[in-house]
């Protein structure tokens, strides 16, 4: 996030995409709908009608995977209008004729088809967001879970810097992250072309000093996406280093067996593994594949840090003794390094983060003593008397200037047709987490939503003849799963939505792998599907 | 407590719990006979394990114990025989993780029981006079120790309007003739014949217009809420006064006792208040 | 006011540490990291009391947890197979705790909780075993907090009637605090610990009853109680009102969590082994669509738009006909926690606004 979560309180006007707010991120949500209060304007991006798009002022209910049609068209209404930030273009970006003259070159009605969403309503969007001086984007994974996610974010920010909403507090582009220390684990270069602090594995000097540090030789190269790894398999055969099969996999705390689209081949990968090592909390279904399974300490067992979507790192004590056998992640890595003949002998959590201070610049002031006495920092910290940054890109960007980076739609790698007339769009619902590792184990969270659902637009079951309640059978070209059905006008016509949290309604044997090649992000929103009464 | 702050018109500590008795803690109660009534549901006859308590033990028509299974947590059942001769019945329908673990017990297991609990029928405005009873699918279960009390005093004009989905769904089919031999007047009927049926085809209400209940007799009814809905009015449309109309209740129950909240209805707890309750003092009339 | 004591300042830490021998001490503490909140005292030298803002917790959890075994079980296979299940009671040791620095809000928590567990036709021995031999020291509110409104519902600032002891801090001018004699626990230490308190006089009373009128004249939220009740008995038709507010609700439950006087509970096994486990009981919320859902499916309440009617109308309107007075004890926690705004004030502000607006075109039209 460019922003403090607390700003977006203050924003004028809130443009929320592909992100079920109330749902995934209730403290978001809380902040909105302050704002709304006071008088901010909300527009909601999403093919659903989501409980935050009907509190919307304007809902632009787009196809799904338009979104880069729908932000020219916006841009496009903000050119024609004049209401682009003349100022800001000139002193803070770069290749702006090379935007305005695809923008030029766009037809809006083509537009209103591709996206299914008038064109008096993109004005009035258009015009809302513009006008505003305090205007902040916030998306989730509706935005980048397609295989033109990056292609998405980069309409967002072309659509940001063309007003102006960005440097300033209160004002700026905002991602949700979801996973509680998804952001930490990127900041240290759990990322396979980067090493901590986003500095690339490509520099021989970031190299070197990581090198010096650890007492080793880095590689040059980067690594593996997690879609190489769990779908290798399919990679096999193919010449190049990079697409030998892997032999053997460590897997910490996350469950492809249920989270990674095409889940066929992510079984039949694991399954030819020599070995398989699963560090996780409880015996998930990844962790039963394993021949070596490594229980972990939960977050309330270990102490450490943790940084969530606003860049902020919160310090976590721990408060309970890890049960049986568990041990924290660190301690396991530390253990596995030693016995490996490279031993990492930190004396303490604070002793680790000292290191990560000394390495990496975002994170230079933030010592565990500093944290521990306060709510947080939020990175960049640069060093010991710096107190932290709210809001990004105050002076400059990262790279200097904005560059704006004309996008053209791209259409789903699999849409629907004849044979599979329904696109089907997976997401969380609020009772149950990811894949129900943990919340499925709360007697209350079960109570409240134990029964995965599909959800269908009423016209839609109609033609069908499906009642509420009924059990259905989807189907894609990959697999097909079991859900109840649920009639309801959160849905389109020819849409279908559904949550990925129950092992006895695998989701993701249906998701493609389809993905951005850029991210390499699976495009968990868009795949084809038929739905079928299933009489058992 | 303070009663000058909450002057409650509930009197402090009546009822049978003045011991100092633990009311969450379940009693074992071993399963002597297994009747299959239906294919979902089955009719569990038991006794307590503790002889003494068995032999103390009572309740009153209408009244329900919370049973209990490891693991799956606790459910209220209603008496469908009081306890006599040493054994009392519970009627229950396979319709969850807990009733369908239930029903793979055998003779000899047991089930942890808590109660008894609620309210009871009205016994002595029920007897005496015309009593027509209304009750569809499993909802007999509860009026059943009615049925067989009223009969066995022989002092009512007693008819049982009972109607099932199918004719493979009639609880108690063992009791009918010996019921009809005591002097009931039994009216079947089902939603959809399957071949072989020959009684009556439609909803239990449309059974009224062959017995044609006096205004001034009582009328007892239980079954699916929607049910008791239309035989209120049903009842109601041949004169009787909604103070004459008696049903029991459904809710979720979690303690049994009127303390956890989750039977809370209109502005009553249905554990407590209930689950008896008469035409005119149901706690939320269009919603039973 | 003739038997009403003085305590110094000073005096206070001492007497503490003398009745922490006796009992157990609950009070109002500040942690590392600025937040305040009711807890036991084990080392009154090694913790922050906070006299001055409002414990984030109310004392619920202390007779009331939040997870609370009720018993363990465990299943036999008898000689023929057959199961055999038993239950053993995991009973609270009673532990006579002293609690200080309370809120009058907070003690009109613990005495509506006397009634709902101790009160009815069955007596819950769980919360008994904790609660006997409980007394509390009320600190009456000098300054109400930005969301408090118990002038509203008469449970506060200052209390009549409910205490042991109650507490005023007399300060700056007076350099302790007038303590008031209620209840037989707080006779009892006033009488084992004389020489700490001495009588008050006359110019400690006045100034006693100058910070009560003070204390009134400075709520910040006005708050018509009284009016909403009586509108709500008068079945006054919410529906639009709870429609609204049901559609802006989270679902998370954090008002129930928060509030003094919500003790919904639901019961469950939790099994720790094939042959084993505990039933335990834990809080519910009623707002949470699964708390009136049957086995079947079936669910009588209309989860969408009547959720928050069951919460309001419990508060406001059930339980000034069972009890006399609404339970809402107005200590302001769930207008802090909620994460979609539709907290108690603004409901009985959207139902005084409705009023008030058809009276004033009642009023336009004559």
């Amino acid at each position: 996030m460019t922003n403090t979560i607390g700003e977006i309180e203050q924003a004028q006007v809130i443009l929320v995409s592909g992100s079920n707010t109330t749902r995934t991120h209730p403290q978001v949500a809380r902040r909105i709908y302050n704002a709304v209060d006071a008088g901010a304007r909300l527009i909601v991006i999403d093919p659903r009608a989501t409980k935050i798009a009907r509190h919307a002022h304007i809902h632009l209910q787009i196809r799904p995977g338009t979104d880069i049609a729908l932000l020219n068209g916006i841009m496009r209404c903000i050119l024609d209008e004049n209401l682009i930030d003349d100022l800001f273009i000139e002193m803070r970006t770069e290749n702006f004729l090379a935007l305005r003259d695809m923008l030029l070159g766009i037809n809006l009605a083509d537009i209103e088809s591709i996206t299914g969403v008038a064109r008096e309503k993109i004005a009035l969007a258009a015009r809302t967001y513009a006008q505003a001086r305090r205007a902040v984007i916030c998306y989730c994974l509706g935005v980048t879970q397609h295989t033109c996610g990056t292609a998405n974010v980069e309409s967002y920010a072309n659509l940001a810097m063309l007003t102006g909403h960005v440097e300033q507090e209160f004002t700026g582009v905002d991602p949700l992250r979801g996973q509680y220390n998804v952001q930490g684990a990127c900041d240290m270069g759990a990322l396979p072309a980067v090493l901590p602090g986003y500095q690339a594995v490509s520099d021989a000097t970031v190299r070197r000093k990581f090198g010096r540090a650890w007492g080793c030789e880095l590689p040059q190269k980067p690594g593996r996406t997690l879609l190489d790894m769990t779908h290798g398999a399919l990679r096999a055969g193919l010449p190049g280093e990079e697409n030998a099969p892997l032999a053997a996999m460590y897997i910490m705390g996350e469950n492809p067996m249920l989270s990674d689209p095409t889940l066929g081949r992510v079984r039949t990968t694991l399954e030819s593994l020599d070995f398989l090592v699963v560090s996780d909390i409880f015996l998930s279904e990844t962790a039963r594949l394993a021949h070596v399974v490594l229980p972990a300490a939960c977050y309330a067992e270990k102490t450490g840090t943790v940084t969530n979507s606003e860049r902020r790192v919160q310090y976590f004590r721990k408060a309970v003794e890890p049960p049986g056998e568990a041990r924290p992640d660190s301690w396991i890595i530390r253990e596995l390094a030693a016995r490996m003949g490279h031993p990492m002998p930190y004396a303490s959590e604070a002793e680790i983060m000292e290191e990560i201070c000394l390495l990496t610049p975002v994170y230079g002031g933030m010592y565990h003593d500093r944290l521990a006495a306060g709510h947080g920092l939020q990175w960049p910290c640069p060093d010991r008397d710096h107190p932290g940054t709210p809001f990004l890109h105050k002076y400059s960007f990262t790279r200097g200037r904005g560059r704006f980076e004309p996008q053209r739609h791209v259409e789903p790698a699999e849409p629907p047709d004849e044979e599979f007339p329904f696109t089907l769009i997976t997401g969380r619902s609020y009772y149950q987490y990811h894949t129900g590792t943990m919340s499925r184990r709360s007697p209350l969270l079960e109570r409240e939503y134990h029964c995965p659902r599909l959800n269908m637009h009423p016209g839609d079951a109609d033609r069908l003849g499906l009642r509420e309640g009924e059990t259905v059978r989807v189907v894609s070209r990959r697999g097909q799963v079991t859900f109840t059905l649920h009639r309801t006008d959160e849905a389109k016509p020819g849409r279908v939505s559904c949550d990925f949290h129950f092992r006895e309604s695998p989701a993701n044997m249906l998701t493609t792998a389809a993905n951005d090649p850029v991210a390499r992000c699976p495009e968990y929103k868009c795949c084809a599907v038929k739905v079928e009464a299933c009489h058992e | 407590m303070d009663s000058q702050l909450y002057p409650s018109r509930r009197q402090a500590g009546t009822g049978p719990d003045r011991t100092g008795r633990n009311i969450y803690l379940p009693d074992q109660a071993v399963i002597r006979e297994v009747i299959r009534e239906n294919p979902l549901v089955n009719t569990y006859v038991l006794s307590l394990c503790d002889e003494l308590a068995n032999h103390r033990f009572t309740a009153a028509a209408g009244q329900f114990l919370m049973i209990s299974m490891p693991h799956l947590g606790e459910a209220p059942i209603s008496f469908s025989a009081l306890p006599a001769n040493g054994c009392f019945s519970l009627t229950i329908r396979n319709s969850g993780s807990l009733t369908g673990a239930v029903h793979n017990l055998k003779p000899g297991d047991i089930l942890g029981v808590r109660g008894p609990y609620g309210n009871g029928f009205p016994m002595e405005r029920l007897a005496g006079g015309e009593l027509v009873i209304l009750a569809g699918g499993i909802g007999l279960a509860p009026l059943r120790p009615v049925i067989e009390s009223l009969l066995g005093a022989g002092s009512s004009r007693l008819s049982l309007l009972y109607g099932c989905r199918t004719q493979e769904d009639f609880c108690f089919r063992d009791d009918f003739d010996r019921w009809q031999e005591l002097g009931l007047d039994l009216h079947l009927t089902v939603d959809q014949a399957d071949p072989g049926w020959q009684g009556r085809v439609g909803v239990v209400t449309e059974l009224l217009d062959q017995v044609e209940p006096e205004p001034d007799g009582m009328a007892l009814i239980c079954g699916p809420g929607i049910m008791i809905r239309f035989g209120i009015q049903a009842l109601q449309n041949k004169g009787l006064a909604p103070a004459s109309i008696i049903t029991t209740l459904e809710r979720h129950m979690k303690c049994g006792v009127g303390i956890c909240g989750h039977c809370h209805s209109g502005d009553r707890l249905i554990c407590l208040d209930g689950p008896v309750f008469s035409a005119d003092t149901l706690p939320e009339p269009n919603n039973p | 006011m003739s038997d009403a004591l003085f305590l110094h300042k000073d005096h206070l830490l001492p007497l503490l540490r003398r009745l922490g021998r006796e009992y157990r001490l609950v009070g109002p503490v500040r942690n590392g990291l600025g937040d305040t909140m009711y807890a036991e005292i084990t080392d009154l030298d090694q913790v922050r009391l906070d006299l001055r803002n409002q414990p984030q917790n109310s004392l619920k959890s202390f007779l009331f947890p939040q997870d609370d075994p009720l018993a363990s079980y465990v299943v036999d296979e008898g000689p023929a197979r057959e199961q055999a299940l038993t239950y053993f009671p995991i009973l609270p040791e009673n532990r006579p705790t002293l609690f200080f620095g309370v809120r009058p809000c907070d003690l009109f928590g613990v005495l509506y909780m006397d009634l709902v567990f101790l009160g009815g036709r069955y007596r819950d021995i769980y919360y008994e075993q904790r609660r006997r031999g409980a007394v509390f020291l009320v600190l009456g509110c000098n300054r109400p907090f930005a969301n408090c409104f118990c002038n509203a519902t008469r449970s506060g600032p200052f209390l009549e009637f409910g205490f042991d002891l109650q507490l005023t801090d007399l300060s700056p001018e007076g350099k302790g605090y007038f303590v008031e004699v209620g209840k037989a626990g707080g006779r009892a230490i006033t009488r084992e610990m004389a020489p700490f308190f001495h009588p008050a006089d006359e110019e400690q009373a006045r100034l006693q009853y100058q910070r009560v009128l003070e204390s009134r004249g400075l709520f910040e939220q006005l708050v018509h109680v009284d009016l909403a009740c009586r509108l709500l008995e008068q079945d006054q038709d919410t529906s639009a009102i709870l429609a609204d507010l049901s559609a802006r609700c989270q679902d998370c439950g954090g008002c129930a969590h928060v509030c003094p006087t919500c003790t919904c509970f639901t019961i469950t096994d939790r099994p720790r082994g094939k042959d084993s486990g505990e039933r335990v009981r834990c809080w519910d919320a009623c707002t949470f669509a699964g708390f009136s859902l049957m086995a079947g499916g079936h669910n009588p309440v209309d989860v969408k738009r009547e959720r928050l009617r069951r919460r309001f109308y419990h508060k406001l309107k059930t339980d000034v006909q069972r009890h006399g007075r609404p339970s809402c004890v107005g200590c302001g926690r769930c207008v802090d926690i909620c994460f979609g705004g539709v907290d108690i004030i603004r409901f009985i502000r959207r139902l005084t606004d409705l009023d008030e607006a058809r009276s004033t075109a009642a009023g336009k039209e004559t």
